[in-house]
């Protein structure tokens, strides 16, 4: 694959997860009105909940997965000066995320199916209590599995880019021993360790000879594989239950599987892609705009390099704090969970505070569109990450566990304000190089306020309601009382955003002509 | 005041100092003269950490020690009844859930105020979610209900005569937000 291919791959890629985005806010505007009890003509709870099935999955897996995998697959070849190992493996994961992603949606549109993206066992595959169609149980996990098979194709892809010499160079294919090896030893430090054993001064980790940000995209990749294998896993299951049933006496029972140990072992999986994807594929995004746009290099990475390895431990063991609420779970796996998501802070802290002493030590900065919407970025992440902090605690879980703080000021400031900025910062970055032209500066800073305010406004809004007790995927059919000025705001707040994202289109097609991005997305060989 | 409003202000003072650090920062770094020296570039491949970063490491460890003495404390309601309360429940009420409805004892449950009572909820089919609700809307505490064969139990004292409301805290199915019973407990004053 040589280099125009994969800026062809990279703005496929980018295209259709903002199409996605698009779909996503949609969506997202759509479940504000309906909250507010609005368009209640047009779709009743069944519709609803369905939507709200399908917003996380389009938000998460076909927006900020495939914007990261289309900037991942031309940043990590340019910057380590080497081919992506396999371009079929490439063009692969772009269409399993695609038709994954459109059967999820499709399959909640049509037949109303509504496990919402928890997928709490029983709750998918309770059909004959709920009313819901077997072969929308079918459809959803087939979607579900396509997705997560896209996901690990594309980090199988990404380890063996960073790991492994190109085939064509030597003519031979290293062994599976050997990136195995090579995973394990330099995700999991273990280089560290055996040279302290035998007491060698050099580690021998390639991790130590890489970019930090190419450090930081296979850490990153460790915790979201995993999630592959669990959620991927989930769909799985949900596919074999529902073919299960569809068999004369082969049908699977609903006890077959024991609730409390799925929901430990979903939310080990889940809670991955919030360390994986959202706080360490940033970081490593940070890492690699912010020095390379002042030309300095970043501040302390020695001890990031370190953070980002200490982070994967962190993230192993903080599952439990989406499990405070259940009493049957033991007390003390229940404090283990607050003790380690607090390690959160530190990891994260330090992160934030290397990007800002970089900045700070190249006074005077000028800032570009893709420095401002990092900066901006930090503030999601620092507000959304405190909330998170806070609701992360046996104590306070009590009061705050799915209500609308978890949902507003920690979940979307932290995917609007924190993560999409940052995919927002690496598009104004990689524009250019892309397309071989740059983005307006002005509409970029009107993209900016719009989206941070309008995403703040928006989470701030709802943390506020869930303060008040006002619960997260609840609808208040009897009236909304004391929350409904609160909703009303968040609705403006979406609004908001959802007017920044058009300045951005308009700044996109400004620049570059509709008909020459669709010639690129349809028109290439794959 | 309700534990969670004073939580929240505290955490809007703190976020408001977190936004206007981050404007001035914005605007002071576009100012100065020459590039900084970078203590970094002082010394190439240094491994160890510089000294703001060893003074912010501090500061992050001594909240996170703080914050966790502080959750786990008895300071907070929720914390004493669950990790730190020696009486033994004077009253104990099961309630069972199936297909979307709570089955209460009574209605009003009648509870005494300021005694430890305890919740025993049990699911029969899907998994749901326990909570009491003040009538002004604000969420007294909650609890998880996982399906058979598991018992979900909470201790609390209600400090407040009155009446109180039951709401699924768990989505469990389109029909989940009409799982909401008004006046479901009666705290009479002790």
């Amino acid at each position: 694959m040589n280099e125009e291919e994969r800026k062809i791959l990279s703005i496929r890629f980018v295209v259709v997860s903002l199409i996605f985005l698009a779909l996503a806010g949609l969506e997202g505007l759509l479940m504000r009105f309906r909250i507010l009890n609005i368009l209640t003509e047009f779709f009743d709870e069944k519709h609803f909940y369905s939507m709200m099935t399908a917003h996380p999955f389009v938000g998460v897996y076909g927006w900020a997965y495939m914007a990261v995998m289309g900037a991942f697959y031309f940043l990590v070849p340019y910057i380590l000066k080497k081919d992506i190992y396999s371009k079929k493996a490439a063009y692969a994961s772009f269409w399993l995320m695609l038709i994954g992603t459109l059967t999820v949606w499709t399959t909640t549109f049509i037949t109303h199916y509504a496990p919402l993206y928890t997928l709490y066992w029983p709750i998918p595959t309770a059909y004959e209590i709920i009313g819901w169609d077997i072969h929308s149980i079918l459809f959803f996990g087939l979607g579900v599995t396509l997705i997560l098979g896209g996901v690990l194709v594309f980090f199988a892809n990404m380890f063996a880019t960073i790991f492994l010499p190109l085939r064509h160079t030597d003519g031979a294919s290293p062994s599976p021993w050997y990136v195995i090896r090579e995973l394990l030893t330099t995700a999991f430090n273990l280089d560290k360790i055996k040279a302290k054993i035998k007491k060698t001064p050099e580690y021998s980790a390639k991790a130590f000879n890489y970019p930090v940000f190419v450090v930081a995209v296979f850490r990153g990749c460790v915790d979201t594989t995993l999630n592959a294998f669990v959620i991927g896993g989930v769909g799985l299951l949900l596919t074999i239950f529902a073919v299960s049933h569809m068999i004369p006496g082969a049908a699977i029972p609903i006890t077959a599987v024991d609730p409390l140990i799925y929901k430990n072992v979903f939310w080990w999986g889940l809670d991955l892609i919030a360390d994986g994807n959202v706080l360490i594929f940033t970081a490593g995004t940070w890492y690699l705009i912010v020095p390379l746009i002042l030309n300095r290099k970043l501040y302390g990475e020695s001890v990031v390099r370190t953070v980002i390895l200490a982070d994967l431990v962190v993230s192993l063991f903080v599952w439990n704090h989406h499990m405070l609420a259940d009493t049957p779970q033991p007390i003390l796996l229940q404090v283990q969970g607050q003790l380690f998501t607090w390690g959160e802070l530190i990891t994260m802290g330090l992160t934030m505070f290397a990007v800002l002493a970089t900045m700070w030590f190249a006074r005077p900065v000028k800032y570009t569109a893709p420095l401002k919407f990092v900066l901006a970025s930090i503030v999601g992440y620092a507000v959304g990450g405190l909330a998170g902090i806070i609701q992360a605690n046996y104590a306070s879980n009590r009061f705050f566990h799915n209500t609308q703080w978890v949902i507003g000021i920690h979940g979307h400031i932290q995917l609007l304000v924190g993560l999409s900025l940052t995919l927002f910062a690496a598009i104004y970055a990689l524009f250019p190089l892309l397309t071989g032209k740059a983005l307006d500066e002005k509409l970029a800073s009107l993209h900016l306020i719009l989206w941070t305010v309008g995403g703040l406004v928006m989470g701030l809004s709802m943390g506020l309601a869930g303060t008040l007790g006002m619960l997260r995927r609840t609808l208040y059919p009897m009236g909304l009382g004391p929350y409904e000025p609160y909703m009303f705001y968040a609705t403006v707040g979406a609004l908001m955003l959802g007017v920044g994202f058009i300045v951005f289109l308009v700044n996109i097609l400004k620049t570059v002509k509709i008909s020459d991005l669709l010639k690129i997305v349809f028109s290439s060989k794959y | 005041m309700a534990p969670q409003l004073i939580i929240e202000y505290i955490y809007f003072s703190i976020i408001a100092i977190v936004i206007g650090f981050i404007i001035a920062f914005y605007i002071l770094t576009q100012r100065g003269g020459d590039r900084r020296e970078d203590p970094t570039e002082k010394q190439e491949e240094k491994k160890g950490m510089e000294k703001g970063e060893k003074r912010w490491l501090i500061f992050l460890l001594t909240i996170l020690v703080i914050g966790n003495i502080l959750m786990l404390s008895p300071i907070l309601p929720s914390a004493k009844y669950a990790l730190w309360l020696e009486d033994e429940p004077r009253l104990t009420i099961t309630i069972e859930v199936k297909n979307y409805e709570f089955i209460l004892p009574e209605k009003p449950i009648r509870v005494p105020a300021g005694v430890p009572v305890e919740f025993i909820v049990v699911s029969a089919d899907l998994l749901y979610g326990f909570g009491v609700f003040r009538k002004d809307g604000l969420i007294v505490f909650q609890m998880q209900v996982v399906p058979q064969p598991y018992t979900n139990r909470i201790i609390w004292i209600f400090e407040e005569p009155g009446y109180y409301d039951i709401r699924s805290t768990e989505y469990s199915g389109p029909k989940h937000p009409y799982m909401y019973v008004p006046d479901a407990i009666y705290v009479v004053g002790g």
